[in-house]
């Protein structure tokens, strides 16, 4: 096996082995959004557009909880790997740059699809959500992991402390995604909120998801999905950028 | 069992008549400015066991991570066995053992190795891994993860895993620091042994008598600077290294 195989290995034992912190409680966290927003407003809000509210919601919420949990892996992974410096083992081996920025990209696009497909079964189950188009589907979660992955790892890499990562998880990302149309479609919202909503990038992503599960979106899947390529691309690239430079890394 | 197979085969003929290691003027200015080496020459012949002594904040632990690419060198050369110090084939010949424990937390004995010969692109590194968990004495812990083990385990498993990819080069930053005497000596063992296997090594220590009990060269380095370099035989034939030391570093 290449260190490529390797590293990506390391990184995916280490989300295993945490999995009752890295994959169940974002699981039952989801649930309980799904349980409790669907159950108690679903009586109150019958439908968004065609939609019943309970399967409307759905993928929002997968995409909240794959997002999070992309960016907190490898935020967390990097940083922990710096601050006790066996980061040096990746960084002094026979490794290329390229290898070290995917490998540890892996381990939070493993966590995310391990969220991601657990809450996917558990809606179809629950709710009966349907997966119109699974291309676009998986292309915008795809697109969407890169993004938020590679994000983790820069925050990790330039973190100095531990609430530097959370800072970012909690006042910026969380945020974004509340009010990026999780819970509803910005077309319900008055102006100027619907159009400031099109300058929020997790927006893009929660419609690209939307579409592929339901088949409805408040923008064209084709511009969402350029959007999240558009930063998706850059920000893997500042990734890769950092351990080719070694910058933050090495002194 | 050997500790390394170091000897024989085609790669090693091509490179047995370069030094171990060549440094060529090579400095390191940090980014508060601190000046930690300055155009700095040294070289290290293969097959040597050369010892590195110096004060604390000499350089010893700059010029090693500047060796094993933990640090950006700003200006100079360094080659390993004629190859540039960060191509792959370089790398793949450099064992580093450094002062400050540095353990992947999330891994246990076994993995630890194992994963850090695939990270060297080993094939099959659980045989290795299990040779040396029995050659350092660590078969009753190999399923315990690295902050399970008491001081002196770990001080051996990051020896274990400086040599798991048989390296030609072995650097060893301190490994003896804060250890009791009985581990010391054991390592000592184990060092000596590998030396006679033919493999260079690179020992910075702060303990005299551990130079003069085990290295055939030593240099004196002081705020960035080669002082004084010779043989130990040389260096002691009219005085303890403690007087050469002493001298050396008021002059």
């Amino acid at each position: 096996m290449t260190p490529l195989v390797w590293l990506c290995k390391r990184e995916t034992l280490r989300v295993s082995k945490l999995w009752t912190q890295t994959v169940l409680a974002p699981v039952v966290s989801s649930m309980l959004f799904i349980l409790v927003f669907g159950l108690s407003l679903g009586d109150r809000i019958k439908q968004v557009g065609a939609v019943d509210y309970d399967v409307f919601i759905v993928p929002g919420l997968i995409t909240m909880a794959m997002a999070q949990a992309a960016f907190a892996n490898n935020a967390s992974t990097i940083f922990q790997a710096r601050f006790d410096r066996y980061v040096n083992d990746v960084l002094s081996a026979p490794m290329k740059s390229w290898q070290m920025t995917l490998g540890y990209t892996v381990g939070g696009v493993v966590r995310a699809l391990a969220i991601g497909v657990s809450l996917l079964v558990l809606a179809v189950v629950l709710v009966g959500e349907p997966v119109r188009h699974p291309f676009e589907l998986a292309a915008a979660i795809a697109l969407g992991l890169v993004l938020f992955g590679s994000l983790g790892l820069v925050v990790g890499i330039y973190a100095e402390t531990w609430d530097h990562t959370s800072f970012i998880q909690n006042i910026v990302i969380l945020p974004l995604t509340f009010v990026g149309g999780v819970f509803y479609s910005v077309d319900v919202l008055p102006s100027p909120w619907e159009e400031l909503s099109h300058f929020n990038p997790v927006f893009y992503l929660v419609n690209a998801v939307r579409y592929g599960f339901l088949g409805e979106s408040d923008v064209s899947i084709w511009l969402s999905l350029g959007v999240i390529a558009a930063l998706a691309v850059p920000v893997y690239a500042w990734s890769q950028w950092l351990f080719t430079s070694g910058r933050r890394l090495k002194s | 069992m050997r500790l390394s197979t170091v000897g024989v085969g085609s790669v090693e003929a091509v490179y047995r008549d370069q030094p171990a290691l060549a440094l060529r003027g090579l400095t390191k200015r940090y980014d508060d400015g601190t000046v930690a080496l300055e155009d700095f020459d040294l070289e290290i012949p293969a097959g040597a066991f050369f010892g590195l002594l110096g004060p604390n904040g000499a350089g010893k632990t700059t010029l090693i991570s500047a060796v094993c690419n933990l640090l950006r060198i700003t200006d100079g050369e360094i080659r390993v066995f004629g190859e540039p110090h960060g191509s792959l084939q370089a790398r793949s010949w450099i064992g580093l053992a450094e002062q400050d424990i540095n353990l992947d937390r999330f891994l246990t004995v076994r993995e630890t190795l194992t994963y850090h010969g695939g990270y060297w692109g080993m094939r099959d590194p659980e045989v290795r891994a299990d040779e040396l968990i029995e050659a350092f004495g660590l078969g009753h812990k190999r399923d315990t993860r690295a902050p399970k083990l008491s001081g002196g385990q770990r001080r051996r498993l990051l020896l274990a895993r400086a040599l798991m990819h048989r390296p030609r080069l072995v650097i060893l930053d301190e490994p003896t620091a804060g250890v009791d005497f009985e581990l010391r000596q054991e390592l000592w063992r184990y060092i000596r042994q590998l030396h006679a296997e033919g493999t260079t090594i690179l020992l910075t220590t702060h303990y005299l008598e551990e130079a003069e009990a085990l290295c055939d060269e030593i240099a004196l380095i002081r705020d960035g600077h080669l002082i004084a370099r010779d043989s130990a035989e040389t260096l002691l034939r009219t005085e303890r290294l403690e007087e050469v030391y002493v001298k050396a570093m008021s002059s």
